[in-house]
């Protein structure tokens, strides 16, 4: 993007000679935002040094964390934060992705719209109270349907992922949304003269149209459960060190487990300060975290972003 | 804690924008603390307009480290002063103001406590807490796998009952179990968790819910938390409440703590069921 913005193909407006305050003045904000994030990152990693000093990188990827004994193992949490995750994204992406469809496709306008709403307030509603109607209601639920798994309480990281594929829900039914709105009338009424029915339309016309936004949409509702805490905090046990056995099993998620973020959010941080090292581990989560919610927020707006080539 | 940190600068920011009216008192720390001083925080605010924000955000520690990086101006912490605190924070000169007495009672869900467990004795108690005994049956209750909900590491109940177990919080061995933060987090899972067992501030031990068991001393007496026996030391796990400030409690801050400390602030210590202090005591300070 330069700031002439010269456009080399023959299309759209002519080229400007002189540079577009306003443009100067977009470009000024969003350098801003870039140079905080850029300064947030090395705040970050400059306060983790003392642990890679310490310890290595490698220090970070081992499967005990012991701060007594200064170890600082984080892959049991990187488990648990994606296990949790996956949960969330197994159990909101059919729902998710089934009520845009009947959001965009199958509710006439009018409905539409005030469906829309409705959903785009659920987003809204602060975590901790999610957090809270998962310890009053999803707790129990969880006892009893992994009763199988024999868990000890209903903190576990089922419970947790239960909880976050409710939260993420909204993200993904909003964006699908969007995503499938965006694809022009015409195909539809194309796919239709050739004599497809309503659902081979939806299913052969129109999402395939979508799919890079769809992906876009689970994206962004993963790294919203990614990077969530205070709701997977109050009902995922943070039980520290369940490294299970099997990596693929389904039986590690009948217990309790924890995450990066719910470690983070733990009053850890509190005994941390004043010792460099621990306190380096913490900030090193809390990067590794930063890194991972970024890298799938812009794999996800990259997707949304990309043209759909119009009919 | 990213989060909260933010929600502190928020209000700190907030609190920077009132400043110039009144110099608010920001007080963090000790869930167990934090009922008595929400009291008296509203009487100050109700009698003085004074602006008071309470949090208790990472218990006792949390407290500490707040009043280390100047976040606050009181900490409430439920334990002694550590030395290990004025390490950390060697510019900080803690003070620390005494304003009530609790103990740690050892809770179990009411399955456990009609099974038969009343009482536990130290041993017992370390062996349910590093895993050597799993299930109720081996301490004489019902056959039920035994989930200890562990008190975060830096809260004050936490540390008092490593104390008690092990002579210095440090020495505690490395444990494995879920993890509960704030008394009502501890209190709830506990209740509706069968086979239950954690630690908790006597005060909030109900009976209704959870259930505080007695402790069988190595006196061999058995001995309840009761405040009776808090107040002559025989139950043996009880700990200080406490307001701590950097210096002497200046201004506002000594404001709120001479309403703690005084009737109608030892009052409410009774009234949310910790011990006062002696009578005489609280004018000494």
């Amino acid at each position: 993007m330069s700031l002439l913005s010269r456009r080399s193909e023959g299309r759209g407006e002519p080229a400007r000679r002189r540079p577009d305050p306003l443009r100067i003045a977009a470009f000024g904000f969003s350098a801003v935002a870039l140079a905080a994030f850029a300064g947030l990152i090395a705040v970050f990693a400059l306060e983790a040094w003392p642990f890679v000093e310490a310890q290595g990188l490698a220090g970070l990827f081992g499967i005990r964390w012991s701060f007594r004994s200064e170890r600082f193992g984080a892959l049991p949490m990187i488990y648990g934060s994606l296990a949790v995750s996956a949960v969330a994204l197994a159990v909101a992406a059919p729902i998710g992705l089934g009520a845009a469809i009947f959001l965009s496709e199958v509710l006439p306008r009018r409905a539409r719209v005030a469906a829309k709403v409705g959903v785009e307030l659920l987003a809204g509603v602060p975590s901790v109270v999610y957090g809270l109607l998962g310890v009053l209601l999803l707790r129990d639920v969880a006892v009893r349907l992994l009763k199988p798994f024999d868990p000890i309480s209903g903190d576990t990281l089922a419970t947790g992922g239960l909880l976050l594929a409710v939260m993420i829900l909204p993200t993904v039914v909003s964006l699908g949304d969007d995503a499938l709105a965006a694809v022009p009338r015409s195909r539809r009424t194309a796919a239709r003269a050739l004599g497809l029915g309503r659902a081979e339309t939806i299913l052969r016309a129109v999402v395939p149209e979508a799919l890079p936004g769809l992906a876009s949409a689970l994206l962004l509702g993963l790294g919203r459960a990614l990077g969530e805490t205070i709701a997977v905090f109050l009902v995922v046990g943070r039980q520290d060190n369940q490294w299970p056995e099997r990596l693929l099993a389904l039986e590690p998620l009948a217990r309790a487990g924890q995450t990066v973020t719910s470690k983070l959010g733990g009053s850890e941080t509190s005994l941390a300060y004043g010792d460099p090292v621990h306190w380096g581990a913490l900030l090193g989560l809390g990067l590794l975290l930063l890194a991972t919610v970024s890298a799938l927020s812009f794999a996800g707006s990259w997707l949304a972003l990309r043209k759909v080539p119009r009919a | 804690m990213l989060r909260a940190r933010l929600g502190l600068l928020l209000i700190g920011s907030l609190a920077t924008a009132t400043a110039v009216a009144a110099q608010p008192l920001r007080v963090v720390g000790s869930t167990t603390v934090n009922p008595v001083v929400v009291e008296a925080a509203e009487i100050l605010r109700n009698e003085r307009k004074a602006t008071i924000f309470v949090d208790t955000q990472g218990g006792s520690s949390g407290g500490i480290a707040a009043l280390g990086e100047r976040r606050a101006e009181i900490a409430m912490i439920s334990r002694e002063l550590e030395p290990d605190d004025a390490k950390k924070f060697p510019k900080v000169r803690f003070q620390a103001t005494r304003v009530g007495i609790d103990a740690v009672a050892l809770i179990v869900s009411r399955d456990v406590w009609d099974g038969g467990v009343r009482v536990l004795s130290r041993q017992q108690v370390q062996g349910i807490y590093e895993g050597t005994i799993t299930n109720w049956k081996t301490v004489g209750g019902p056959d039920r796998r035994i989930v200890f909900f562990n008190k975060e590491p830096g809260r004050g109940t936490w540390e008092s009952f490593a104390k008690w177990l092990y002579g210095d919080p440090k020495k505690a061995p490395d444990v494995s179990h879920p993890e509960v933060g704030a008394n009502e987090e501890g209190r709830n899972k506990v209740a509706s968790t069968p086979g239950a067992i954690s630690q908790l501030s006597s005060a909030w031990a109900d009976g209704k819910t959870v259930f505080a068991v007695a402790i069988r001393r190595l006196d061999g007496k058995v001995v309840a938390p009761t405040l009776a026996a808090i107040a002559d030391g025989s139950y043996p796990i009880s700990r200080p409440l406490q307001l701590v400030t950097d210096g002497p409690p200046r201004g506002l801050a000594k404001e709120l703590v001479d309403v703690v400390l005084s009737p109608r602030g030892q009052a409410l210590v009774e009234k949310h069921g910790y011990l006062k202090l002696p009578a005489g005591d609280a004018k000494k300070r």
